[in-house]
C-alpha cells in the first residue's frame, strides 16, 4: 500500500493517526483491561493496600501511590439517564447517528456512571430510563514494527447496547 | 520591594474565522494589534513571551511553538520563552502565569499569545483532529470529538432538573450574536432572531446549530506588566489583575464530579477561589467574559458564578440579564457563540474587551465598569479557568 504524496510511508501504518488506543503490552502497561475485554469482561483496577477503585484502570493507585493492583470487575448493566443522537459533525470513522448517552451504571458500583455510545440500536428507538448492557467488539487491527518485527496487533473496544425487551 | 501589582496593558486580536494563512501568520497579525495599542512599547522592551496554542502539533506540524512564535515575532525574551497547552483555557492560563511572573518580579513585560489553525488544508482533517481534545482512549474512543454531543446531554439533565427551555438556550446565541455583530474579527457578524435559532438544522439534540460556537482559525496577543511599567507605556486607565484560579477535579467524563450533569462543582470552586482572591464577589461583578461554548454553558455558568440562583440560568439569561442593561452583561463581544473559538487565543480575547469596558472604551460599554470577569472551561467540562480584572488593585 503506498501513499500517494508521502513515498516513505510504503507498507507503513502511521500509527500516531490511529482512532483507537494502543492495546498491546508493548505501549500500554495496562494492556490487562484490554486483554480483560477481548474475555468479554469490563473491569478496572482496584488497590490491595488501601482499597480504592480507580477508572480508568492505572498503574499506580491514585490514592496511596501503591503499585500493588488487581483487576476488579465492573457491572456490565446499566440505565440510561439521557442521551442524545448525534447528526452533524460526527468524529471521523463513526456513521450518524451517533448515540451517546449518560448511562447510571448499577446500585453499589465502584463507578456511578458513565458515558458510552449506544451501538446495535435504531435511530429514534432509545428512551431515558432504558436498561442497557456492555458489548465488545473488534476493531481494525494494524501492524506495528517493534525493532525489526512487524506485529499485528487485534484490537477491540467497547460500547453499550439496548437489553431486548 | 513593595508587592508588585500586575496590570493588562494592551490587547489585540486578529480576524477569527476560516483563515487562509499559517498559524504563525496568525500570530503576526495579533501581535502587530497588540503592539499597535501601546505605540509607547517597543518589541526589544518585552522580556516574557508565553504562547498558547493546542493544536499546533496536530493540525500545524509544529511542537515547541514558543520560540517559534518569538522569532516571528522579533521577539528575544529572556525571562521567560515557553508554550502552554490547556486548550480552551490556553489564553487565561498565559494571563495567569503572566501575572505571577510579573508579581514575582520573574518577568518585566510578558507578551501573552495564544492561536490555533483548525481549518488545515483539508476541511475534513478537523474531524480526525479532534479525538486528541478529550481523553484519547477512554472518551476518544467512544466517538466524542468535538464536544457537542457531551453538552446536548448537560442540557438534557438541565432541563430535566430545572426545567430549562430550548427557547431559554436560545436566548443566549440570540444575545450574543447581537453583541457579534457588531465585532469585525467575529466569525459570524450578523444579527441572529430567535425564530431563526429555533428553526435551525439539528446538530445533537437539543442542540440546533447557533446553540455550539463554531471551528475557528484565529490569533490573540495581550501585554502584562507591573504597574509602574503600565503608567509608564500608556496613559489609559490601569487595568489591573486582581487574581484568578484554575481548578481541575478530573479528566475522563466517568469521574464527573457533580450530582449531575447541570451541576458544576468545579465551577463554584474556581470561582469561590477567584474571588477570595480578588477579594470581591459575585454582587461585584459589572461585566463578564464566560464559556459560552454552547448556549448551556452561560447558562450553568450565571448560576455557578452566583449571578442568580442554582436552577434559575435559563429564566435568568431569558429575562435579559446578560444583555446591555441586565445584571450582569456577559460576552459584550460576541463570546465565542459569535466569535468563533480558536482555542489557545479565546482567553486573551476575552481580556482584551475586558479590558476595553474598564477602560470605558468597548463598542457595548458597560457603563462604569470596574469589575471584570472571564472564565474558560476546557476539555469535556473537565478544567474551569477564572481571571478576574479591576480598575483598582487588591489592597
Amino acid at each position: 500500500m503506498g501513499i500517494e504524496g508521502i513515498p516513505f510511508l510504503e507498507n507503513r501504518y502511521p500509527v500516531t493517526m490511529d482512532l483507537w488506543p494502543m492495546e498491546a503490552k508493548e505501549f500500554n502497561r495496562v494492556y490487562g483491561f484490554y486483554d480483560n475485554l477481548r474475555a468479554g469482561r469490563f473491569t478496572t483496577t482496584k488497590c490491595n493496600k488501601c482499597g480504592y477503585t480507580a477508572y480508568p484502570p492505572r498503574v499506580i493507585c491514585p490514592e496511596c501511590y501503591s503499585e500493588e493492583l488487581d483487576y476488579i470487575d465492573l457491572p456490565k448493566r446499566g440505565k440510561v439517564i439521557v442521551f442524545t443522537e448525534q447528526l452533524r459533525g460526527v468524529t471521523l470513522g463513526f456513521e450518524a447517528p451517533l448515540i451517546h448517552a449518560w448511562i447510571d451504571l448499577v446500585e453499589g458500583s465502584p463507578i456511578k456512571r458513565i458515558l458510552s455510545r449506544i451501538i446495535n440500536c435504531p435511530e429514534g428507538t432509545l428512551n431515558e430510563g432504558d436498561e442497557v448492557q456492555f458489548v465488545v467488539f473488534d476493531v481494525p487491527a494494524h501492524p506495528m514494527e517493534i525493532k525489526k518485527e512487524t506485529i499485528t496487533a487485534e484490537r477491540v473496544f467497547f460500547a453499550f447496547e439496548p437489553v431486548k425487551k | 520591594m513593595d508587592k508588585r501589582n500586575a496590570c493588562i496593558v494592551a490587547a489585540g486580536v486578529s480576524v477569527f474565522g476560516e483563515r487562509k494563512g499559517h498559524i504563525v501568520d496568525l500570530f503576526q497579525e495579533a501581535a502587530k494589534r497588540c503592539l499597535d495599542d501601546i505605540p509607547a512599547l517597543k518589541s526589544k522592551d518585552i522580556d516574557g513571551l508565553l504562547v498558547a496554542t493546542s493544536l499546533a502539533g496536530r493540525t500545524s506540524s509544529q511542537i515547541n511553538t514558543a520560540p517559534v512564535v518569538a522569532e516571528r515575532l522579533g521577539l528575544h525574551p529572556t525571562s521567560i520563552c515557553t508554550r502552554l497547552d490547556t486548550l480552551c483555557a490556553g489564553g487565561n492560563s498565559g494571563i495567569l502565569l503572566a501575572t505571577a511572573l510579573v508579581e514575582s518580579g520573574m518577568a518585566d513585560v510578558v507578551v501573552v499569545a495564544g492561536g490555533e489553525k483548525l481549518y488545515t488544508p483539508q476541511r475534513w482533517e478537523v474531524f480526525y483532529s479532534a479525538f486528541n481534545v478529550v481523553d484519547h482512549d477512554w472518551d476518544g474512543a467512544q466517538g466524542l470529538g468535538l464536544p457537542p454531543p457531551y453538552f446536548a446531554l448537560h442540557a438534557k439533565e438541565h432541563m430535566k432538573h430545572y426545567g430549562t427551555t430550548k427557547e431559554q438556550l436560545a436566548a443566549v446565541s440570540v444575545t450574543n450574536y447581537g453583541f457579534g455583530a457588531a465585532n469585525p474579527n467575529a466569525q459570524f457578524r450578523k444579527e441572529l432572531t430567535l425564530e431563526e435559532a429555533m428553526a435551525a438544522a439539528s446538530v445533537a439534540p437539543p442542540f440546533t446549530l447557533y446553540d455550539c460556537c463554531p471551528i475557528t482559525d484565529g490569533g490573540a496577543a495581550a501585554i502584562i506588566t507591573f504597574e509602574e511599567k503600565a503608567k509608564e507605556l500608556s496613559d489609559r486607565p490601569l487595568v489591573y489583575i486582581r487574581g484568578g484560579a484554575q481548578v481541575s477535579l478530573h479528566s475522563v467524563s466517568a469521574n464527573w464530579p457533580g450530582e449531575h450533569l447541570g451541576d458544576w462543582p468545579h465551577l463554584r470552586l474556581a470561582a469561590e477561589k477567584a474571588y477570595q482572591k480578588a477579594k470581591v464577589g459575585a454582587e461585584d461583578i459589572d461585566v463578564a467574559q464566560t464559556h459560552d461554548c454552547f448556549t448551556i454553558s452561560e447558562v450553568i455558568e450565571v448560576e455557578e458564578f452566583g449571578f442568580c440562583k442554582k436552577g434559575e440560568g435559563g429564566p435568568y439569561v431569558a429575562s435579559g440579564q446578560i444583555n446591555l442593561g441586565g445584571k450582569v452583561p456577559i460576552n459584550t463581544d460576541g463570546g465565542l457563540l459569535s466569535c468563533g473559538h480558536p482555542f489557545g487565543a479565546t482567553g486573551i480575547r476575552q481580556g482584551a474587551e475586558i479590558l476595553k469596558q474598564l477602560q470605558g472604551r468597548a463598542t457595548f460599554q458597560v457603563e462604569g465598569a470596574e469589575i471584570g470577569l472571564a472564565h474558560n472551561l476546557s476539555g469535556l467540562c473537565a478544567e474551569h479557568t477564572v481571571v478576574i480584572y479591576g480598575k483598582e488593585p487588591v489592597r
